[in-house]
């Protein structure tokens, strides 16, 4: 089953430099264009964060009551930022682990891997932690290479994919100067045959019933079974759009521990990232590539 | 130390522009192309929208996590009855700073979702983990070769209970006949239960031996009748042969921890023995002697707990041995409380550790100490702030509650109390009543009643005042009494005496700071800037300790040690200082439904299986020293004696032996000496357990129960010390059941715990089970009579009258209730049977509780002032009386009763220079947050983050003995030379791992993190009917280097351990890594 996967993302990367006629066919239709983004006043979400606030609340709180000021405005009124103060990041992997749990991400597939690393010597010795999601770049370095338009940036900063759309050649993962972009091979956790709880384990529990359940990226449903997308696809970090949508922060920020991950609207002077900006030296990394992130950090 | 996720670029190559150059952009077009529906939220394409099925109120469920005891609260989202994320319950003030407010309406919470851990989020793989069991299994093969059978409920009950010929199909035991449970239940009797029992402590209380030994022949001519329900006649302490049935237990929870307690209270066994001393035994038993009360005129009451900084309010907390940003009780609550105000400077930790944890990678200062000298480096710290005159002095000298009070103190230490000196060595605390000063006594002895009635002679303390003895009575609230706190002297009689203050200055004093340093292996001078932060917040400062110092031999006193520091500190129920934890009640007694009432129930007496909780001296079983075991007078729960002493069958034989969620083999010291015992049917005639799947020790089992994993059973979950709310959280069932359905009390129940106890209690028609079971009409033919009466006393609250009770829940709510559980059968759910239990008026408050994943007070109301609200309030044993009193059962020489530095030391007395020689490296452990010793292999989201864990070595140690990064080694050790886990039946695992190195560990020290090498828990095949179940070679990976610990060289089959806290021996050890590959 794997063999033939690979195959057929094979296929499809060839079809993606236009050489072959067969996989023309396929992709016939995807070569549509961009689609526009939802825009103005249809985006504006009436939300609310019911709870009493407080001066002391936890930053999650906070953080959602600036998602949902923000909500209010139209998509392209919002400026998404994110914020990450690796002196407050544990290095504890909730957030790798949480966005690969939301967005059903299988094997070999992060869009938020923490990148540890050790320094000195014995005693003098320091850990470093870098959590590095999609930068979200101003200037996407992913997005110009698609040769089916199946990624762009939207007007809120955000840099998505249709995986209807996307052909899986893989042009885009190398494009990504920080590896934000990896490829869904259509793997499996679970190896569902040699785990298949009416056949092969009798006296054993049910086969990881997690693993088939509908991801809910960009709003929609997403059944990983058989060869439909996203499997085949590259996928990447898109700030959990889909619940945003609903008032929520992104997985990797409220999954933070240590509260090192802060999300808001860059342009909401009130929000709590624009109070981090101003407060802080934040930088951005690979700077001279020129890809302006909207992901900043705090070291 | 790598990354894997993410492995190929470092840090410093994103930062300074190491990483690969994109490829060239293809033009693209930027215009958009077409308008596109208008429906369309966030995509726009032709697949259809699809609601987020995970922010509605009704898919979501809040219970407890147990990945881990740290027990966040979860919040639990379903799709089609299936969990497919877990997030932090934003009620539950481990996940969310401050948590929200109790009264917040529960569709206002839905879509806050708080913080929890990464193996907490991957829990539901623990859930549906395809090796999860689902029939009950009987042993098909020998013990430990993984044959199995699948059998009915009954059928397996039944045999438990009768016992018969029961294995006649494995050869070699063809005639081996299997007493069963009603053999070994003959003492029924509660009248005759009680008799016995008062007549052996009467035994005990005798010191004289000849006195003693007519008492034995007084119980035999009194008892002649009953002699056959004893073990043994001619030691009726040993007690009835109930006792000959075990329960033990790795992970237990209360509500759970009731009905199994209830059990082994029903079968009338004093043996009934949890896991502590595997974790930190010697913490929780060192504070339980700290914690000792001066009760009717002896030491007593002492709780099995401990204390931990209040790590939100703490201005400098020296962390010892604790790893809270992975384990540790733990990473969502403590790290949520530190990071802020460490970024913010509020707050400056340090950290002693052979390893440079994740929390030292924030630490002002880390003081990589040798492993198994905490001791010294505490004491160096306390003769330093004693020398420099930095302790808390106004705390220390009072002597009494009313002296606390008036010093502004909820809690007082014995740091005064004077200590009698016999031999130069501290005894006995004085008492005012015998101290003869030219004729009348300090004080006259009163008679007292205790406050259930009995009577005593208070005879009082002594303190000095000014250089004059003077009689203190520690409770009393209306006469403050301040002692002098440095006394060395001779009382009127004669009599030396010195303070317990003294007694540690003398100890410290012992060495000059620079050579306890010297010991530690520590510079002087982090030790004295560490000292001196910790004395320069007032009571805002504490030291934090966890399994690192507790887990040696030593370990008893190393936590002495440490919280003397903090008692010089005076930080006990201070914001800020030393603050424990505080739970609402589940048990209901004199409130609703009393969960502990036990009608019918006899008195279980006589000596555990593990020795413990009785002085060896007393018992009719002392035969001078070395005893043939140890004895364990001030400690319980003594993991590593369980199955060792049933080897040995001392204290006696033992016949059937239940295990619940325990795996003793993989998460002991020298496990596999457990694997020896447990496969010999002779010492080990009857083994039970119950597990979710066929685990490390359960596969050692004749039978197997399958069990309902943490989101699927009820519990309560308790807190921790560094939680200063009052809260009980709620673990209830979130999924279906995936064990197949049975039948007791004519319900229909899940395979679980439950209906194995439910079961074996209707065969055997125990008492306290059944019908009237808690009193009349009060029933406990289902767990659900159990679970839901805890959890309305929950709801009803700490007060009589019912005025402490949570509001109802309103209609809408009610509906949120039922909707959420449309998925669950009624085996689990079945809201008029819920209702019928609780009652009308308590079902809304049952369902509010539960809407709320538990009960928890509100954030503001942990404090008053700058006091806890939920104080400790009471004595602290800085000099403790009943410890000295104790005597080591391998050396024959008194216990300590104050802290000290003691050597790692073996059974009988002697330091381990023959096990080190050839063996150049200390071995620790330690724990990554994605693992948790047994259970987390199961989750295949956390295998990434470190698919093999290796061994940590230093570069400096890997160059002086040739090895590489990377290459294999078997780590050995001079009682394990081979290197190998001796798995029974022929089979084996080597302990062979991948050398790690890195700068994290002190040179001379390598470690590795818990959690992998399996060879069970689906890393192994079995075959099940015949049929072979593979094993996932993916959960085998890695290296577990448990078996590498020393055995003690004496007692041979257990781990070394501390014989005064119990505690296993984790970090003493040294090892060879003999490469395998090459160099």
């Amino acid at each position: 089953m794997s063999m033939s996967r690979r195959e057929w993302i094979e296929g499809a990367a060839l079809v993606g430099v236009g050489v072959a006629a067969a996989g023309a066919m396929v992709a016939k239709d995807r070569f549509g264009g961009t689609p526009p983004d939802p825009k103005g006043p249809d985006t504006v979400r009436p939300l609310a964060v019911p709870i009493p606030a407080r001066a002391d609340e936890d930053p999650l709180l906070r953080m959602q009551r600036d998602l949902v000021r923000a909500m209010q405005k139209t998509a392209e009124e919002r400026r998404w930022c994110m914020i990450i103060d690796t002196r407050k990041c544990v290095g504890c992997h909730a957030c790798t682990i949480g966005c690969v749990a939301e967005n059903k991400l299988p094997p070999g597939v992060v869009y938020r891997p923490v990148v540890t690393e050790e320094r000195g010597e014995f005693p003098r010795v320091a850990i470093d932690f870098l959590p590095r999601p999609c930068m979200q770049c101003e200037k996407p370095p992913c997005v110009p290479v698609c040769p089916v338009k199946a990624t762009w940036r939207r007007a809120d900063g955000i840099t998505v994919i249709d995986y209807d759309k996307c052909i899986g050649c893989r042009y885009c993962l190398t494009a990504c100067p920080y590896g934000a972009r990896t490829s869904d091979f259509g793997e499996y956790y679970v190896d569902a045959q040699a785990m298949d709880a009416d056949s092969a384990l009798p006296v054993l529990g049910p086969s990881a019933l997690w693993e088939h359940a509908p991801s809910h990226e960009y709003g929609k449903h997403w059944n990983r079974r058989g060869h439909q997308s996203p499997m085949g696809n590259a996928r990447k970090c898109h700030f959990c759009l889909h619940r945003l949508e609903v008032g929520q922060l992104p997985m990797c920020v409220t999954t933070c521990i240590g509260r090192a991950t802060y999300f808001g609207d860059a342009s909401d002077p009130n929000s709590l990232v624009a109070e981090l900006v101003a407060q802080n030296n934040t930088q951005v990394l690979l700077p001279h590539k020129g890809t302006h992130p909207r992901v900043r950090y705090i070291f | 130390m790598s990354n894997n996720v993410f492995p190929k670029k470092t840090r410093r190559q994103f930062l300074a522009g190491g990483a690969m150059l994109g490829t060239a952009g293809l033009a693209a077009s930027a215009e958009a192309l077409a308008q596109a529906p208008r429906e369309s939220a966030v995509l726009i394409s032709s697949r259809p929208d699809a609601p987020y099925d995970l922010a509605k109120s009704e898919n979501i469920l809040y219970s407890a996590c147990l990945q881990c005891n740290t027990g966040c609260g979860i919040k639990c989202k379903l799709q089609d009855g299936v969990v497919t994320k877990i997030d932090g319950n934003p009620y539950n003030p481990w996940t969310l700073l401050p948590h929200l407010p109790y009264a917040t309406a529960v569709h206002d919470a839905v879509t806050v979702d708080a913080a929890i851990c990464p193996k907490g989020q991957a829990g539901l793989q623990t859930a549906y983990d395809p090796y999860r069991l689902r029939k009950v299994l009987k042993r098909a093969g020998k013990r430990g070769e993984n044959r199995w059978m699948t059998i009915p409920f009954e059928q397996a009950i039944k045999e438990i209970c009768e016992g018969g010929l029961l294995f006649a199909h494995v050869p070699g035991e063809e005639n081996r006949k299997v007493e069963g449970l009603r053999d070994l239940v003959t003492l029924t009797d509660p009248k005759l239960a009680a008799e016995m029992d008062a007549d052996v402590k009467a035994i005990w209380d005798e010191k004289d031996k000849a006195k003693k030994q007519a008492l034995v022949a007084a119980f035999q001519a009194k008892h002649a009748a009953h002699l056959d329900k004893l073990i043994d006649p001619q030691h009726p302490d040993l007690g009835p042969k109930n006792n000959q049935i075990v329960l033990a237990w790795g992970r237990l929870k209360d509500g759970r921890g009731d009905l199994y307690k209830r059990f082994a209270a029903a079968l009338g066994t004093v043996n009934a023995h949890g896991h502590t001393t595997v974790c930190q035994g010697s913490l929780y038993f060192t504070c339980k002697a700290i914690s000792d009360q001066y009760i009717g005129g002896k030491f007593t009451d002492g709780q099995k707990f401990y204390w931990q900084a209040d790590t939100e309010n703490s201005r400098f907390i020296l962390f010892v041995g604790a790893n809270l940003f992975e384990a540790n009780y733990g990473p969502p609550n403590r790290a949520v409380r530190l990071t802020h105000h460490l970024v913010e400077r509020q707050t400056k930790i340090a950290v002693a550790d052979p390893r440079f944890s994740k929390l030292a990678s924030k630490a002002w200062k880390w003081l990589p100490l040798k492993p198994g000298t905490d001791a010294a480096l505490a004491l160096g710290m306390i003769r330093w702030v004693l020398d420099e005159k930095r302790f808390d002095a106004k705390f220390l000298s009072a002597a009494n509650k009313a002296a606390a009070a008036a010093a502004g103190e909820t809690s007082w230490t014995n740091a005064t109390w004077l200590v009698h000196i016999k031999d130069g060595k501290p005894g006995k605390l004085v008492r005012a009543a015998d101290v003869n000063i030219d004729g009348t006594f300090l004080a006259q002895a009163e008679k007292r009643t205790t406050k259930d009635g009995k009577p005593y002679e208070e005879k009082f303390m002594v303190v000095m005042v000014d250089g004059k003895p003077v009689a203190v009575d520690p409770n009393d609230e209306k006469t403050p009494v301040y002692g002098d706190l440095f006394v060395d002297a001779k009382l009127p009689d004669g009599t030396p005496v010195k303070s317990g203050l003294q007694i540690l200055l003398e100890t410290a004093h012992q060495h000059t700071v620079a050579e306890w340093a010297a010991i530690a292996d520590v510079p002087e001078s982090d030790v004295v800037a560490v000292a001196r932060e910790l004395t320069s917040y007032g009571k805002m400062a504490a030291v934090d300790v966890h399994r690192g110092p507790a887990q040696h031999t030593n370990g008893f006193y190393n936590v002495l040690a440490w919280m003397s520091l903090n008692m010089l500190l005076g930080n006990f129920d201070a914001k800020g200082g030393m603050i424990k934890a505080s739970t609402f009640d589940t048990s209901g007694k004199g409130k609703l439904f009393d969960l502990k009432a036990h009608p019918g129930k006899i008195t279980a007496f006589g000596v555990s299986s593990i020795r413990h909780g009785v002085d060896y001296e007393k018992t009719t079983l002392f035969a001078g020293y070395p005893a043939k075991r140890n004895w364990y007078p001030l400690s319980s729960d003594i993991y590593e004696e369980i199955i060792p002493s049933i080897g040995d069958a001392y204290p006696y034989p033992v016949k059937a032996l239940f295990f619940y969620m325990g795996a003793p083999t993989y998460a002991l010291p020298a496990g596999h000496t457990n694997i020896e015992i447990l496969c010999d049917t002779a010492k080990v005639p009857l083994f039970v357990a119950s597990d979710i799947v066929i685990g490390s020790t359960s596969m050692y089992a004749d039978y197997i129960f399958p069990d309902l994993s943490y989101l699927e059973r009820w519990e309560f979950q308790g807190s921790h010390p560094n939680i200063p709310q009052q809260v009980q959280p709620v673990r209830q069932p979130v999924i279906a059941p995936i064990p197949e359905e049975c039948t007791v009390y004519g319900h229909k129940l899940p395979l679980s715990l439950e209906s194995l106890v439910l079961g074996i209690a209707e065969q055997l028609k125990l008492p306290g089970f059944g019908k009237d079971a808690f009193g009349p009409g009060l029933n406990l033919e289902h767990p659900d009579e159990l679970y839901l009466r805890g959890v309305a006393n929950l709801a009803f609250g700490e007060k009589p009258d019912g005025s402490q009770a949570v509001a109802d829940a309103d209609a809408r709510e009610m509906e949120l209730f039922r909707q959420a559980r449309r998925h669950l059968p009624v085996t689990v759910f079945d809201e008029a049977r819920w209702k019928a239990i609780v009652g009308e008026k308590m079902w809304p408050k049952v369902v509010y509780v539960l809407n709320r994943g538990g009960r928890f007070e509100d954030y503001d109301q942990a404090y008053r002032g700058n006091r806890v609200a939920h104080p400790y309030a009471a004595l602290l044993n800085l000099y403790q009386e009943k410890t000295a009193s104790t005597i080591h059962s391998g050396t024959g020489e008194p216990n300590p009763g104050y802290a000290c530095f003691v050597p790692v030391r073996d059974y009988r007395g002697e330091q381990p220079g023959k096990l080190r020689e050839g063996y150049e490296l200390a071995m620790v452990t330690h724990r990554t947050i994605s693992h948790t010793k047994s259970r987390t292999v199961a989750n295949p989201w956390l295998t990434p983050l470190l698919p093999d864990n290796g061994i940590l070595v230093h570069p400096r140690d890997a160059q002086r003995l040739g090895l590489r990064a990377g290459q294999l080694v078997k780590v050995v050790s001079a009682t394990n030379p081979a290197g190998r886990w001796d798995l029974g039946a022929g089979n084996e695992k080597l302990m062979i791992g991948k050398v790690v190195l890195t700068q994290t560990v002190r040179p001379g020290v390598v470690s590795f993190a818990l959690g992998y090498g399996h060879w069970a828990t689906g890393a192994r095949s079995v075959v099940i009917d015949g049929q072979i179940i593979h094993g996932e070679e993916r959960r085998a990976a890695g290296i577990h280097a448990n078996a590498a610990m020393w055995t003690d060289p004496t007692l041979k089959n257990i781990c070394m351990f501390d014989p005064v806290g119990g505690s296993v021996s984790f970090y003493d050890t040294f090892v060879h890594l003999e490469p395998l590959s090459p160099a």
